[in-house]
């Protein structure tokens, strides 16, 4: 589980905080998706999560962040990472190996997981993300999706309870951003790991995640299950963020008082709310 | 305005081919390309720009074959913008960076900063900012500015709204298009279709270094065989259209917005009860 | 782009061998070159070179290394045969005498210089660099952090050439004439190419380094590599192939 209470943090380089009294639990087993403009905090909020945040930034730093119950200012990354894996936005950077297979032994080896227990996790991990095809392949050679997959999979190996991802779709076409998601909700739904992902494409994100949390200029202005956030369509098309159009119709349809249920998610769920009106 | 002609090419290491392309891009359109990645149309954008060259068949802009031209010579004429943007900013301020083009461009100083004025105040930038101390989406839009600050005939953006929030995303695209209604034919890689509903003119879909569709918005969005054969999803409003004329309802032929949806099922609902 | 120091992947039984083993043989086979002043021993180094490639299936490879090779070779040749000036006259340039101890000196020169180089450039080729710092590292004790050092080096140099690449064009793209084809006017251009390039670089690396650590870079020591590299039957006898060569490039 994730505490956030009364966190604020400011860069060292920052001219004011990134994050304003952020209050926020994160339950084992949810699928979070962050969403808001650039410059809302979005990824200050995963690095609060995995240590970067003041490990590796140091700044201002006030209220407190729990994982598992760790206070994340006391506890070295390192140690943080057992239970946090992170995906961060540029996948080409954070590949160490030339090889898939070196990719994921990488992480394995330096947190010492027993070398007769290796080999299972790594076919475990490349098994879970869909990809066992691609062991041996060099990551030079694999497409935007399948890196991201790669990177995942680098991180499932060394069995964290929460995975935080930063923009993982951010450079691949619609199908390869889907393929990532049911992934994720894949890992979450069969072996309970905690996701939190931002990510701008905001349709499809309420397709998979439980939970969305709004933030804008640091902080949190929405927070809550998709379609409880999803009600206050005019809220986000106000701060301009990427309401899905069936939403859209969902809040006109609400207004012009042809339909009173909740907000529609993709397209099977429109066409249902649109066959009610209608009949 | 452009005139692909039986245009093929190869990248040497790689497979990554364009076969046989041929095609006209109409002056003063706004022209998206469309499809999966790797599909090609990045390469296709730098084909247009006269950075690479067709390993058979020839291109024409403005009836002049571009493989006869020397690309930082088009520049004048043509604008692109690069999917990222510190590919291309290069100068410690916005101001100097918009000048750096200028100077290669055009000629006339007060021109020059007329051009820069303009194009700092629909983009509201800061012309002393620092452009490597700004965020992703104000790096883009430093890029884009330097891309069309001189007001190239032709601008070609491959990927204009990748890593920006929406509002950033609406803000550079409602500028481009009203570049296009001063006469500046615009073509864009884009992966949202919602943008290219909202903005583009026209649509060329590729798939695997084909054309296999090539026609108006809205007429190629609304068919759903030239999208999904290209791994493409059509925009919402449009799907749902199609799902309910699927399941008998009439009436929803060719709407794409979320208003004519909404005036349609008000429509219809009020034919049902009465 | 594949080029020199690339690794080939395969599975021979090169490719299976201690990465130590191949080094060490490199090693002795240089030596041999050196202490051997018989031409005979010089070629059959060669063809032994040629016989690694055959054995690691890269022999085309192998060829082509060799032709590269062969150009710096017949530059440096010729120059040795000019400057030698003592011994028995072969054939006259204008009044220049070429020499037949020049000749034969310039061909040692080349043929070790080519003997030299084309086995670890081959052994490198038939190695996988992870292999490579594994074993440096849990044998030989070489600290981690410089093993990593290199390696990312060379894994992020295809990296930094395409983003180079496309930072070009993207500078030709606003009108920079780095499609000139004079040498100094490109060399002047370089500025507005080396600010993104840098910009882009640290930015990566900022990353990796943030990425490294969480997955625990910091916890790792010489023993944490999963795979063992062990001496096998075919290691002992390369290695004795190596020290062989240097026996008979002493004796005869």
């Amino acid at each position: 589980m994730i505490q956030m209470k009364e966190f604020t943090f400011q860069y060292d380089t920052g001219k004011k905080p990134a994050l304003k009294n952020i209050d926020l639990e994160i339950h084992d087993g949810d699928f979070v998706g962050i969403i808001g403009n650039s410059g809302a905090g979005k990824s200050t909020l995963t690095y609060a999560i995995n240590g970067i945040v003041p490990h590796y930034y140091p700044g201002d730093f006030y209220g407190s962040v729990l994982v598992d119950g760790m206070d994340t200012v006391d506890t070295a990354p390192e140690q943080l990472a057992v239970k946090v894996g992170s995906v961060f936005q540029d996948v080409d950077a954070q590949m160490v190996a030339t090889y898939v297979e070196d990719e994921l032994l990488f992480g394995m080896e330096n947190f010492g997981v027993p070398k007769d227990e290796i080999e299972a996790r790594l076919t475990e991990a490349l098994q879970k993300t869909g990809i066992p095809d691609l062991r041996f392949r060099e990551i030079d050679s694999l497409s935007g999706g399948q890196k991201q997959k790669v990177a995942v999979a680098a991180i499932i190996a060394l069995r964290p309870d929460i995975i935080v991802l930063d923009e993982p779709t951010g450079e691949l076409d619609p199908e390869s951003s889907d393929q990532i998601f049911q992934m994720l909700k894949f890992l979450n739904e069969t072996y309970g790991t905690t996701i939190i992902v931002v990510e701008q494409k905001v349709g499809l994100l309420c397709g998979y995640a439980k939970r969305l949390v709004l933030l804008e200029q640091g902080e949190i202005i929405l927070e809550g299950p998709v379609r409880e956030v999803l009600k206050n369509a005019d809220r986000m098309e106000e701060i301009g963020i990427h309401v899905p159009r069936v939403v859209s119709l969902y809040k006109e349809l609400v207004q012009r008082d042809l339909f009173r249920g909740e907000a529609p998610i993709g397209l099977e769920e429109a066409e249902t709310m649109v066959r009610e009106v209608l009949s | 305005m452009i005139r692909f002609e039986k245009v093929s090419f190869s990248y040497m290491e790689e497979g990554s081919t364009l076969q046989d392309l041929s095609f006209t891009i109409e002056k003063g359109s706004i022209t998206a390309l469309v499809g999966a990645n790797g599909a090609g149309k990045t390469t296709l954008a730098k084909l247009i720009r006269g950075l690479i060259h067709p390993t058979a068949g020839r291109i024409l802009f403005e009836e002049e074959d571009i493989s006869k031209c020397k690309a930082s010579t088009l520049a004048a004429r043509m604008g692109y913008l690069f999917q990222n943007p510190d590919r291309q900013i290069c100068k410690n301020t916005v101001g100097e960076e918009l000048d750096f083009t200028l100077e290669r461009t055009v000629q006339d100083p007060i021109e020059r900063q007329r051009l820069k004025d303009d194009v700092l105040n629909a983009l509201q930038l800061d012309p002393a900012d620092e452009p490597f101390l700004l965020s992703r989406g104000e790096r883009q839009k430093v890029a884009l500015a330097s891309a069309l600050v001189h007001r190239p005939q032709l601008l070609i953006l491959d990927e204009p709204t990748t890593g920006l929030d929406y509002k950033e995303c609406t803000q550079i695209m409602e500028y481009v298009q009203a570049l296009n209604r001063q006469g500046v034919t615009v073509v864009m890689v884009c992966h949202d279709m919602e943008i290219v509903l909202d903005y583009a003119d026209h649509v060329i879909v590729m798939h695997s270094g084909k054309i296999t569709a090539d026609g108006k918005t809205r007429q190629i969005l609304q068919d759903p065989t030239a999208l999904t054969s290209s791994a493409l999803l059509p925009p919402q409003i449009i799907g749902l259209a199609a799902r309910l004329m699927a399941d008998g309802y009439s009436g929803f032929e060719g709407i794409c917005t979320v208003d004519a949806m909404a005036t349609q099922i008000e429509a219809a609902r009020k034919a049902v009860t009465a | 782009m594949k080029g020199l120091m690339n690794y080939f992947p395969g599975d021979t039984f090169l490719h299976r061998m201690d990465p130590r083993s191949k080094i060490v043989f490199s090693l002795l086979v240089c030596i041999a070159c050196f202490v051997t002043n018989n031409i005979y021993v010089l070629l059959g180094i060669l063809v032994l070179d040629l016989l690694i490639g055959v054995f690691g299936g890269i022999f085309t490879q192998a060829l082509r290394l060799l032709k590269g090779l062969l150009k710096i070779a017949l530059f440096l040749f010729i120059l040795q045969a000019l400057v030698m000036r003592a011994g028995t006259p072969a054939f006259y340039i204008g009044k220049l005498a070429i020499t037949w101890e020049g000749l034969k000196t310039a061909l040692m020169g080349v043929l070790r210089l080519i003997d030299i180089t084309l086995p670890l450039a081959l052994m490198i080729s038939l190695t996988r660099m992870s292999d490579l710092s594994n074993a440096l590292v849990s044998r030989w004790h070489v600290p981690y952090k410089y093993a990593f050092a290199i390696t990312s080096t060379i894994r992020f140099i295809p990296v930094f050439t395409s983003d180079l690449r496309s930072i070009m064009e993207a500078q030709t793209a606003r009108g920079v004439e780095f499609d000139t084809k004079n040498f100094f006017k490109k060399a002047s251009l370089i500025v507005p190419l080396c600010v993104p390039l840098l910009i882009s670089s640290v930015k990566k690396i900022e990353t990796a380094a943030m990425a490294v650590e969480l997955r625990g870079f910091n916890l790792r020591t010489k023993d944490s590599s999963s795979k063992v590299s062990q001496f096998h039957l075919p290691d002992y006898l390369l290695l004795l192939l190596g020290i062989g060569l240097i026996v008979l490039a002493v004796l005869i």
